[in-house]
Parts: C-alpha cells; sequence; structure tokens
C-alpha cells in the first residue's frame, strides 16, 4: 500500500511554530497568568493588614526557593506581557505589520523581558 | 458597552497599566527583603495607597474585558459563556472595592 501523500490538517503538536504565533498565544497566557499575581498582591496586601505574626510567616513562604521561582515567573510574565502589549500597541496605530519587522519586534520583545525581569530583581533586591 | 468602545478602554486601560506594573513590581520585589514594621510603614505612605487602589480598579478592569474576550474565543456553550462572564465581572468588581475598604479604613 503507498502511503497516503494528501496533506492532513495542521496538528498543534507538528505545526511549525512561528515567532509571531508564539508570542500570540504566550501573550494571552501571560495576561492570565497576571490575573492570578494580581491576586496573589491582593493577599499580600490582605496579611500585611493581619498583622506582624502572620506578615513573617507569608515572607518566609516568599523567600523559600518555589516562592521565589513564582515570584521571579509572575515578573517575566508581567515584564513579558507589558512589552508585548507595547508591540500591540505600535500595530493597532497601523505600524510594523513587515513580516521582517514583526519578527524582530517579537525578537526585541521576547529578549529585554528577560532583560528586565533580572534587572527588576537586581534593582529591587539591592543587590547593585 | 459596544464593542468599539470595549476595545478603545481596553487599549487605554493598558497604558494607564504599564507604568503602574513597574512600580508595583519594584516595590513588591524591595519588600519582599523587607521586616513588618518597614513594610507597614510603606502601606501607610499615601502615594501607595492612591497608585494601589488605581492598579487594583484598572487592572480589574483590563482583565475583565480580556477575559470577555478569552471567553467568546474558547467557550461554545452560550450558558456556560454568560456565567463565566458574569464571574469574571463579580470578581473584577469584589477584589478591587475590598482593596478600597482595607486602606480606607487602614489596618
Amino acid at each position: 500500500m503507498t502511503e497516503n501523500q494528501n496533506p492532513l490538517s495542521p496538528h498543534l503538536q507538528i505545526y511549525r511554530w512561528h515567532i509571531s504565533s508564539l508570542l500570540s498565544i504566550a501573550h494571552r497566557i501571560c495576561g492570565v497568568v497576571n490575573l492570578f499575581s494580581l491576586i496573589l498582591i491582593f493577599f499580600w496586601l490582605i496579611i500585611l493588614s493581619l498583622g506582624e505574626s502572620n506578615y513573617e510567616l507569608f515572607l518566609l513562604v516568599i523567600n523559600s526557593f518555589i516562592g521565589k521561582f513564582i515570584l521571579i515567573g509572575f515578573t517575566w510574565s508581567m515584564s513579558f506581557h507589558t512589552l508585548s502589549g507595547i508591540r500591540h500597541l505600535a500595530w493597532d496605530m497601523g505600524y510594523g505589520f513587515e513580516i521582517k519587522t514583526a519578527n524582530i519586534s517579537g525578537i526585541i520583545v521576547i529578549i529585554s523581558s528577560l532583560v528586565l525581569t533580572i534587572a527588576f530583581w537586581l534593582l529591587g533586591r539591592g543587590l547593585i | 458597552m459596544n464593542a468599539t468602545r470595549k476595545w478603545i478602554l481596553h487599549r487605554v486601560s493598558a497604558i494607564i497599566l504599564a507604568p503602574l506594573f513597574f512600580w508595583i513590581y519594584f516595590s513588591l520585589i524591595s519588600l519582599s527583603t523587607k521586616n513588618y514594621q518597614e513594610a507597614a510603614y510603606f502601606f501607610e505612605n499615601s502615594l501607595f495607597t492612591v497608585l494601589t487602589i488605581v492598579l487594583f480598579f484598572i487592572g480589574f478592569f483590563h482583565a475583565k474585558i480580556s477575559l470577555n474576550e478569552i471567553f467568546e474565543d474558547y467557550i461554545h456553550n452560550k450558558k456556560t459563556k454568560d456565567v463565566a462572564n458574569i464571574l469574571a465581572l463579580i470578581l473584577s468588581i469584589v477584589i478591587p472595592v475590598i482593596i478600597l475598604i482595607l486602606f480606607t479604613y487602614k489596618l
């Protein structure tokens, strides 16, 4: 039996990823993650209002390995969504639609979101 | 709310949120190294109060419009979608209002 040469509809697993499609879905996922980060900030402030012993416990949790991992993840997610959002605003104003420009701006968003996350933690933690 | 207005308000809220994001993350990351007294002192700062309240109201407004879009794309059952949209609306009102009350009555 000869192999079926007909094209199949694109399954997500075999679909060739482009920067544009990757960033598009990542923008959305990070937006949802950011909603959770806002909810975490909400609890942060609630716990702060509950007094010292509760807050000291909360500080232990967020300064643990997992706590830091989550906070750094949230920082990256928020950095990425904000920078990617700026890219979307440029599109809304009609700029940057050429494929080459869109690919370059996508790479800039990815790299600068990582740089921004590192900068936040170095500056915020008083390491530089 | 008609679609055009929703679209514009979504962008306007995004523009307001961008600088607030830089401010709140920088504040919270530095707060994570400080003890309760220093954090509580920060909490009493009126600039921190105003910006946090604005962040929560605009942030949840932005999230609500976005969630409506996401539900529109992925939920195909109309009843489920309506319930999800109502939950998003309630969340976007309740949390900012609690923050407002929290700051109004100061701890």
